[in-house]
């Protein structure tokens, strides 16, 4: 393996990537900020002073993934087919997920782009919420995975799947991948629980369908989830049992509703 | 279309909201509001009281979703939803849908529209109480069948 950045004198140099051909390319990449549960829940409500946070850090990190190449020294200007930026809030860690995912055809990743949509984003969410949270931090910025490209696929649930394996990794990371699962409303009170969590290893089924069967698995007052009525949301979003499932979702079971 | 959304404990009053939504403008032509209020009788007779619970991260969402939903079927000019949450009283509003276009027939439409989605869409859950105990209330095939007019429509 070598620097591709580096020449043969080690000097750095911009890769010349005319005679590539021109494939599919994405990239996703994550990071966190942790803020007091305070500042969570104004950001939430809308209650902060410079107006809504997450729509203006999602167009920031938008405008970041094309202009990478403006701020790394060797990238190259993309033409990016997609970029898109999604938060989630995450109440039990007090923190707001952020993931970015960019796409393009083209002859260079888009590794670059995905990991400073996020850079921005936290950052512009840092900027936004600082009147009321000086303290807050921007934490596990990495690429989740990426695709196309010479150096082919590459996902980082893969490699911690192969370094668990070898070196016998701890519960924590498998914990962190797992599903948080949240009960509201009259499920709450039925089951007497607002929240499981769920590890990965433990679904029969990455979807919605395996989050149930695991749950039955562990307590089977959980089968009232088979009910048809029963309503469930991934990540904020209505979803039905056959909605696929990604480490790290948050997965809320509620009755029908009745508002109004 | 100017969309305002609050999911709130507080009272709310229609004259303050409806002011918000026209300030400024002399292109709007007619303001519809609903106004639901809680009742002493539902499922049970004798109810005291009842406890609104929703889903933060999500409730806005919806609603914001549904709202422009109204706007992508009705030419509006703007769309107000308050919902109240926590403990409400018989004889206390508990949500208020505004819309308003230049022509009546549209505010009208998706003032109902609104309501009907809210009621079938955005996560609350009431819970009423009586002298006798308290339970969760069941939804309604009737709310049902009044938002399904919408999908043929």
């Amino acid at each position: 393996m070598t620097l591709t950045h580096l020449n043969a004198r080690g000097e750095a140099h911009m890769v010349d990537v005319a005679d590539k051909q021109e494939t599919r390319r994405e990239a996703r990449a994550r990071g966190a900020v942790h803020m007091q549960a305070s500042t969570l829940a104004l950001l939430s409500e809308g209650g902060l002073p410079k107006g809504d946070v997450l729509a203006t850090a999602r167009i920031a990190g938008i405008q970041a993934a094309k202009r990478t190449h403006e701020l790394i020294p060797l990238c190259h200007a993309l033409a990016l087919s997609k970029v898109s930026v999604e938060f989630s809030l995450d109440i039990s860690r007090s923190c707001v997920h952020v993931e970015a995912f960019c796409r393009l055809n083209g002859r260079t990743g888009v590794e670059m782009e995905a990991l400073t949509a996020v850079s921005v984003a936290c950052l512009t969410l840092y900027d936004m919420c600082k009147a009321v949270d000086k303290g807050m931090t921007i934490d596990g910025v990495c690429l989740e995975e990426k695709r196309g490209g010479r150096s082919g696929d590459w996902s980082r649930e893969d490699v911690s799947e192969a370094t668990r394996g070898s070196r016998g990794e701890s519960e924590a990371v498998a914990v962190s991948n797992g599903v948080a699962v949240q009960f509201l409303a009259e499920l709450r009170e039925r089951f007497e629980t607002a929240e499981y969590a769920l590890e990965w290893e433990q679904l029969p089924s990455h979807d919605i369908a395996g989050v149930k069967l695991a749950l039955i698995k562990q307590d089977p007052k959980f089968k009232a989830l088979l009910n048809q009525r029963v309503l469930c949301a991934r990540n904020e979003a209505m979803s039905q049992d056959s909605a696929v499932i990604a480490p790290g979702d948050e997965i809320a079971f509620f009755p029908p509703v009745t508002g109004g | 279309m100017k969309i305002a959304i609050s999911v709130q404990d507080a009272v709310f009053d229609l004259t303050t909201e409806q002011h918000r939504l026209t300030a400024a403008r002399c292109d709007i032509g007619a303001v519809v509001s609903f106004t639901g209020w809680v009742r002493d009788f539902n499922e049970r007779p004798d109810i005291t009281a009842l406890t609104l619970e929703h889903f933060p991260k999500m409730t806005e969402k919806v609603l914001h979703e549904i709202a422009l939903e109204a706007g992508e079927r009705w030419a509006l000019q703007g769309v107000t939803i308050i919902h109240r949450v926590g403990r409400l009283e018989p004889g206390d509003a508990i949500v208020l849908v505004m819309t308003a276009s230049v022509h009546r027939r549209a505010a009208f439409e998706a003032c109902d529209f609104i309501m009907d989605y809210l009621k079938t869409r955005a996560p609350f859950w009431k819970k009423e109480h009586t002298d006798n105990g308290s339970y969760w209330v069941s939804e309604r095939q009737s709310d049902r069948e009044a938002a399904d007019r919408w999908e043929h429509s």
